[in-house]
Order: C-alpha cells, then sequence, then structure tokens
C-alpha cells in the first residue's frame, strides 16, 4: 500500500464526503443496534430475570403464554425428570384499576407458587406467603403507584394492595407484576378459580434428555431465549430492525462501490501507469482496496463511536434503548465486509485498464 | 546476460499492426524489423499517426502485435501471457513519456521508491539509489517536492530518474522533450544520451525536432507503415 498511504496523506479531502456518509451510516446502525437491544430488553426482561432455563407450553402455543393452559399433570410429569426444578407459571396481561385516586396501570401479571424456585429472594416468598398482594416492577413506582395502592382487575372483583416494588424488569413492554398463583387463577379464571397455569418454568442441568419426560407431559419445550419469540411484537421488532440493517448494510455496498469505481474510472492514467511500469493486476487492487478500507475503517470508527455517544446519552430515557458493545462491533465489522463487497464489484475494470493509455495520456 | 554484445536489447521482427477503423481495420505498422543493440540510442522520426507510439507500445510490451514477433534480450515475447508480460516490463523495460506522468502524491524521491516497491525490492537499498539517480540528474535538493512544486523541466528529470530505477534494458520516450522549450529540451535529450552510453540500456527516442534526433547514433523515419533509414528522401514532395 505504498501509493494507497501517500495518496491519502496528500489527498485526503477527496474522502471527506464518503467518509462522512460511511461514519453516518455507521452512527445509524450503531443507533439501531442500541434500539434493538432495547427493545428486546424491554420485550422480555421480565422474562429474563426468572432463573429458569425451559418453558414448557402447551403444544401449538409457539411460546405465547396466552394461547396455553396446563395442569397439574404435565407439571407432574415434568417434576419426575431427574435433576430438573419444576414450577407452575402464570401469565397474562390484564389492566388494573386504580381503587382511589392513583393511576391505572397495564400490567404483565405473573402468578409464581410460593414455594417457586422462581422466587429467589426471601423477602418476596414472605409476600407472596403473606396477606394476598401485589409486587410490581419498579417503573410503576415512578408512574406515581405507592405501596398500599389497591388495584381492581378487569372481569374479576378482586382488589389486591401493593405490597412493595423489585427489579421485576418488563415482558411485551409492559411492566410485570408478581402474584401467588392463587390469586393469578382467580383473576384470569374468576370466582374461586381453577388449578390452571400457563406454563410450566424449568430449570433443567445442561445436556438433559427431556424427549420422554416432554412427551408424557404432552407438552412443547423452549428454551428460556426461544420463549422471548412469543413476547408480544418480538418477531415483528426484530424483523423490522434486522431489514433496515440489512438496507443499511445494502446503501454501504452500494455507496462504497459507487466510489470506488468513480475512484477508479478518475484514476484510469494512473493506473495505465502503473501496469506500465509493471505494476500486476494483484499490486494495484491491494493498493486500492487497501486505500478503501483505511478510509471504511476509519469513518465506521468515527461513526460508530458517535452512535454508542448517542446510545449513553439516551440510555436512561423514555426511548428503549441500551448498548451492547459485542452488537455494535459485530454491526461496524458488517458494515466494512459490505464496504469491500461493494468495492469488489467494480475492480474488475481495474485489470480492464490497458498500460498503454499511458503513452495516449500526455498527449490527450 | 551470456552474449549482451552480440543480442539486440530489443528486436522487432515483421511486426504488424492494425487499429479498428470503421467496419473493418486500418494498417499502422507493416513489417516492421527493428534492432537496437545494448547501449544504442536511436531516434524514430515520422508524422504525426505515422505509428510511432503504436511502435513504442509494441516495443515495450504494451500493445499487443497482429503478426510478428517482439524478442527482448533474445526472448520471443509474442506468445506470452499478461502475467509475464507485466513482469518483463517491471524489470527489464522503462517509459519515459511526453508529459511527465509523475503520479501527483508522491514526491520525487517516492516516485522512484514506488518503482523499487513494486520491484519489491527492500526499502532501504531502494531509498539509497532513489536519492542517487536524483542527484545524477541534479535534482538532490527536489527529492521531497510534489510534482506539483516543480518546473516541467524537473518534472521531466524526474521521469528520467525514474525510467533508470529499475536498471532496465530497454529505455522507451515516447518525445520526452516536445513540451519543454527548445534549452530544457536540450537538456533532457543530453541527459537520456549521457545516461544511455554509461548504463547501457538500449534507448529509442520518438522525436519531432531535428536538434534531440542529432545526438542518437542512430536515425529511422517511420512512413506508411515501414521504418526507412533517410527521412530527408521521404519527406521530399
Ligand atoms: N486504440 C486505437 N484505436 C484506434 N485507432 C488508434 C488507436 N491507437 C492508435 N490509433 C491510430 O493509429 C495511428 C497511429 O497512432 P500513433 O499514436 O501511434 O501515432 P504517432 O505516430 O505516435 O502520432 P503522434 O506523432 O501524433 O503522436 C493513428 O492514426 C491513430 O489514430
Ligand atoms: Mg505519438
Amino acid at each position: 500500500m505504498f501509493l494507497a498511504l501517500r495518496d491519502l496523506r496528500s489527498s485526503w479531502r477527496r474522502f471527506i464526503l464518503v467518509g462522512l456518509v460511511i461514519a453516518l451510516v455507521a452512527m445509524l446502525s450503531t443507533v439501531l443496534v442500541g434500539l434493538t437491544n432495547g427493545l428486546v430488553k424491554d420485550g422480555t426482561s421480565g422474562l429474563r430475570a426468572l432463573p429458569l432455563t425451559h418453558l414448557a407450553f402447551q403444544p401449538g402455543a409457539e411460546s405465547v403464554f396466552s394461547r396455553s393452559t396446563l395442569d397439574r399433570t404435565a407439571l407432574d410429569a415434568w417434576k419426575a425428570q431427574p435433576g430438573a426444578e419444576a414450577s407452575p407459571l402464570g401469565a397474562s396481561f390484564v389492566n388494573a384499576a386504580s381503587v382511589g385516586k392513583g393511576p391505572n396501570v397495564d400490567l404483565a401479571l405473573f402468578g409464581v407458587a410460593e414455594d417457586s424456585f422462581l422466587v429467589e429472594r426471601p423477602e418476596g416468598r414472605a409476600a407472596l406467603q403473606g396477606e394476598p398482594g401485589l409486587v410490581l416492577a419498579e417503573e410503576v413506582r415512578d408512574e406515581g403507584v405507592e405501596a398500599g395502592d389497591r388495584f381492581r382487575f378487569a372481569g374479576s372483583d378482586l382488589a389486591l394492595p401493593v405490597l412493595g416494588f423489585t427489579f421485576a424488569g418488563s415482558y411485551g413492554h409492559v411492566p410485570v407484576g408478581y402474584v401467588s398463583l392463587e390469586q393469578w387463577q382467580k383473576i384470569t379464571f374468576g370466582g374461586s378459580g381453577s388449578d390452571r397455569f400457563s406454563a410450566v418454568a424449568l430449570k433443567l442441568p445442561s445436556g438433559s434428555d427431556t424427549t420422554a419426560v416432554n412427551k408424557a407431559a404432552g407438552t412443547e419445550l423452549k428454551t428460556k431465549e426461544q420463549a422471548y419469540s412469543g413476547s408480544p411484537g418480538y418477531s415483528a421488532e426484530t424483523a423490522t430492525m434486522s431489514l433496515i440493517r440489512f438496507f443499511l448494510l445494502v446503501i454501504s455496498a452500494l455507496i462504497v462501490g459507487a466510489f470506488f469505481t468513480v475512484l477508479i474510472v478518475q484514476r484510469t492514467n494512473q493506473i495505465g501507469l502503473l501496469r506500465a511500469m509493471g505494476a500486476s493486476g494483484g499490486y494495484i487492487m491491494r493498493d486500492g482496496l487497501g486505500q478503501m478500507t483505511i478510509v471504511q475503517v476509519a469513518s465506521t470508527a468515527a461513526g460508530g463511536s458517535f452512535g454508542v455517544a448517542i446510545i449513553l446519552l439516551l440510555e436512561n430515557g423514555p426511548v428503549p434503548i441500551s448498548l451492547s458493545m459485542p452488537g455494535v462491533l459485530a454491526a461496524c465489522a458488517y458494515l466494512v465486509l459490505a464496504g469491500l463487497v461493494g468495492s469488489f464489484v467494480s475492480i474488475r475494470r481495474i485489470s480492464k485498464i490497458e498500460p498503454s493509455v499511458a503513452l495516449s495520456a500526455g498527449q490527450v | 546476460m551470456s552474449a549482451k554484445g552480440d543480442t539486440p536489447a530489443i528486436e522487432l521482427r515483421q511486426v504488424d499492426s492494425t487499429v479498428p477503423d470503421g467496419p473493418g481495420r486500418r494498417t499502422i505498422l507493416d513489417g516492421v524489423d527493428l534492432s537496437v543493440a545494448p547501449g544504442e540510442l536511436l531516434a524514430i522520426t515520422g508524422p504525426s499517426g505515422s505509428g510511432k507510439s503504436t511502435l513504442l507500445a509494441i516495443a515495450g510490451l504494451m500493445r499487443r502485435v497482429d503478426g510478428g514477433e517482439v524478442l527482448l534480450e533474445g526472448r520471443a515475447t509474442v506468445e506470452l501471457r499478461d502475467r509475464a508480460r507485466t513482469a518483463l516490463r517491471r524489470d527489464r523495460i522503462a517509459f519515459v513519456y511526453q508529459a511527465a506522468n509523475l503520479l501527483p502524491t508522491l514526491t520525487a524521491r517516492e516516485q522512484l521508491e514506488l518503482i523499487g516497491h513494486i520491484r519489491r525490492e527492500p526499502r532501504r537499498e531502494a531509498r539509497l539509489r532513489a536519492d542517487r539517480l536524483l542527484a545524477d540528474v541534479g535534482l538532490a535538493e527536489r527529492a521531497g517536492q510534489l510534482p506539483g512544486e516543480m518546473s516541467g523541466g524537473e518534472r521531466q528529470r524526474v521521469a528520467i530518474a525514474r525510467a533508470l530505477m529499475s536498471r532496465p534494458a530497454v529505455i522507451l520516450a515516447d518525445e520526452p522533450t516536445a513540451s519543454l522549450d527548445p534549452n530544457l529540451a536540450m537538456e533532457i535529450n543530453e541527459l537520456l544520451a549521457a545516461r544511455a552510453r554509461e548504463q547501457g540500456p538500449a534507448t529509442v527516442i520518438v522525436t519531432h525536432d531535428e536538434i534531440s534526433a542529432g545526438l542518437a547514433d542512430r536515425r529511422l523515419h517511420l512512413l506508411e507503415g515501414s521504418l526507412r533509414t533517410s527521412p530527408e528522401v521521404a519527406l521530399r514532395p
């Protein structure tokens, strides 16, 4: 890259515009990574926070809690799985209407048994075992809800007090609230409730063979990560974000490719001269691609850093955005790669330039 | 390099060359024979459009012939693939153009170092020789300057130093002085002639002016596709 480096040294100005565009695309990609990450977190943090490894759903539920109802037989079957911890989990979306002056809130209501492995903290256990009540995600407190406020649930006569707040996260972009399984069943099925729940939460040792038990239980087993896709909006959001990022990659490839093509055309005489000097096609291509790589890496780094700064600035605001450094680095690497692919398309032009243009160059 | 004395540095045998012309092709060179010995300085004159640049491009392995053979230091080249011809250009042939054809972003020294880089020569060695060659053409002081900061004559002298950088067997110069004033032109011609005699490359200069041609060991005139020895006769109406 003898020529490329010296060329950048004295004619870096010609790369400003393309560098800016690349940086802008990199910034956008980075912010998109942050948004994707933020949305995923917002959609699944409640589920993520639970200490489970797998969920067993009703077959055909596709990880959607509202499509899944199981009973004791499934739970008992799973309890027979060696080394496993199994516990019923009720999950539904409810509107909690304030009894009094406070605001109404939407909740992703998780019903868990008092003795469940899902409840790790002693105070959580105590709360679920005592007087019936709600333990809510911290976010709800920010909306003005206080401990002691009472809520009535749509479709049931039950009114429950808020016992306290915890880091429960959110599910499907709705804050999570915990109740005992018993209360959840009353809220969900009405009357005195029924002994049903949404899914079996499982903590399985890694490498467990679950086929037999899963068959006996008559359930559909999903890993925790697979179950994220059941969160409302999750698939649509990630698909949208992936599509936008894909378009940015294509744009990047097109921009860099177009710029490189123009650069090659502008340098026709110079390339002819190099070929006349006996430089091989490979030498000239390495030089050109090397130069584009330097420009891309520098611009992408600048744009990516700017994007990271934006994410950090917005991170604790109302926009669901969250920094994932590996994600950002991967996105930036893909951008550079896409740009290189774009450059490759025009690289064949180099070998088509005849050395003899060097002889006619001065005479035109 | 065994029989350097006998083997011509460059030899053209019955070379034909045509260019596309409307539906058919037009003959530019018609059975041209040419042989230049190492250390010899040959001047080629001829009217504009007669094919002088075409002849240099063929001798410099930049353009393929439509018939005949081109031998570089006794080695037939017509059948060689592009890759091999490129390597021969790199190692045995150098060009000097009408415009200096320097790379605008390289300093005078780097113009020469680039040749070393293409030839994968050790950096330090290339740099030392670059500086020596620049000093030889009287440009030791200009080594760090860009082409835009030099005069036309200085640029052309850099181009000559660059041509010598690879220790070529053949230097092909296409009207190297056409865009310089007569004094400078003389200076450049004398420089090329002196280098040819001292360092031994066969040098072919295409030129329009009689004085430059007068410096040469031998003169040929290109007209209607063939080389002749007596331009005066050919030019007479
Ligand atoms: N690539 C090409 N395609 C078509 N015609 C060409 C091509 N290259 C050269 N020619 C034609 O071949 C003829 C010889 O061109 P060449 O450049 O060799 O002449 P020249 O003797 O160097 O002329 P000048 O003294 O003006 O430089 C010209 O008529 C030119 O138009
Ligand atoms: Mg010419």
